[in-house]
């Protein structure tokens, strides 16, 4: 005979089991769900200037170039939500070489979509949310930089995997007083 | 007393031999921790998420699957990461990724999705940057809410308690 402990050991242990094998399932089946989202960024200008960020935390304050981008965005990322979608998470880096650091990437502007609703973008001359500066703290010598749209879509349950999706050239120059000395 | 009359019913050698099969238990559960942290190159490649600062993405009590792997570390990825004056890990998003051609160093800045400023208030006083051997791991997988009898366990150290002795009892009267 089986008495109550044995019964709820095993219905538990059969319940977690069958738990299990449904999240392998859904994690392995729903990066392939296809879809086709479109996608556009156009750069309008870049403009730097120098000066010092108000860092609470960076004491030194040392003079920068910071460059400011005016950008528009068109996506239509809804076919991008699917039955295991919880959100997207779109993002900008901007991406460049610089003497001595091989590579850079810096996020400068980044938006959570939690809806099909919210899933069309159409920003229109919009500037960077992040400050986009050098580790050199001068964009000297910087090339091959681009400017690149990435989405990683966040599933409620399962496997997280980044879709980079339309990428544009940059030009970082020098601000006005650097460049003319 | 119980365990004598135990003792007395069924022999000395069944009483350790589950004692032996407890001690497997312990040990094969340790074995494949260990197992995977050295596959995944993490010292913790499970984690439970424990603060909302990168809600909406991930809330308190979600399990995380952690692999750190030997690879740089790309912006946009979400990192667990553990500086040496704070002992709680992180969980947040690299939004800042400065590779040295040289040494193949990596200077990183991160930042909660909720939070509204960067992370330099959360580091060591003074530190700008972190580096690639403060990864733990970055987040390839996660199971929603899984976590919580975690948090729940910490909150409340007599549930743990509780459990553990509720555990022992039954270890000894079960028969197989």
């Amino acid at each position: 005979m089986y008495n109550l402990l044995q019964r709820l050991s095993g219905v538990t242990s059969f319940a977690v089991s069958v738990l299990l094998g449904l999240v392998v399932l859904i994690s392995v089946t729903t990066p392939l769900i296809p879809s086709s989202p479109t996608h556009a960024v156009v750069l309008h200008g870049v403009k730097t200037t120098t000066g010092r960020q108000m860092d609470p935390y960076d004491k030194t304050s040392r003079a920068a170039e910071y460059a400011r981008l005016t950008f528009d965005v068109d996506a239509d990322l809804t076919s991008m939500f699917n039955w295991n979608t919880k959100l997207l998470f779109a993002y900008i880096a901007a991406e460049y070489s610089a003497p001595g650091f091989e590579t850079n990437k810096i996020v400068v502007w980044d938006r959570i979509i939690r809806s099909r609703r919210q899933a069309k973008l159409r920003l229109r001359r919009h500037h960077n949310k992040y400050t986009l500066r050098n580790f050199g703290l001068t964009f000297d010598g910087v090339q091959d930089a681009n400017l690149t749209l990435y989405i990683n879509p966040v599933p409620y349950l399962g496997l997280m995997y980044d879709r980079p999706m339309h990428s544009i050239p940059l030009t970082l120059p020098r601000a006005a007083a650097a460049a003319a000395a | 007393m119980e365990l004598l009359s135990h003792a007395k019913k069924h022999g000395v050698r069944s009483l350790l031999l589950q004692g032996l099969t407890f001690i497997s238990v312990l040990t094969s559960a340790f074995m494949i921790w260990k197992g995977l942290s050295l596959f995944t190159n993490s010292e913790s490649p499970v984690v439970v998420v424990l603060s909302g600062s990168m809600e909406p993405a991930y809330y308190r009590g979600d399990i995380l699957f952690l692999h750190n792997g030997y690879s740089p570390i790309e912006v946009g990825e979400v990192v667990v990461y553990k500086v040496d004056e704070k002992p709680i890990p992180i969980v947040h998003r690299v939004m800042k990724v400065h590779t040295e051609s040289e040494t193949g160093k990596q200077f990183l800045l991160t930042k909660g999705d909720n939070n509204s400023a960067d992370d330099r208030g959360l580091y060591n006083p003074g530190q700008l940057w972190i580096q690639r051997d403060e990864i733990i791991g970055r987040v390839k997988g996660f199971v929603p809410y899984a976590g919580m009898g975690t948090i729940w366990m910490n909150e409340y150290p007599q549930l743990k308690m509780g459990l553990l002795g509720a555990l022992c009892v039954l270890s000894l009267f079960s028969n197989d």
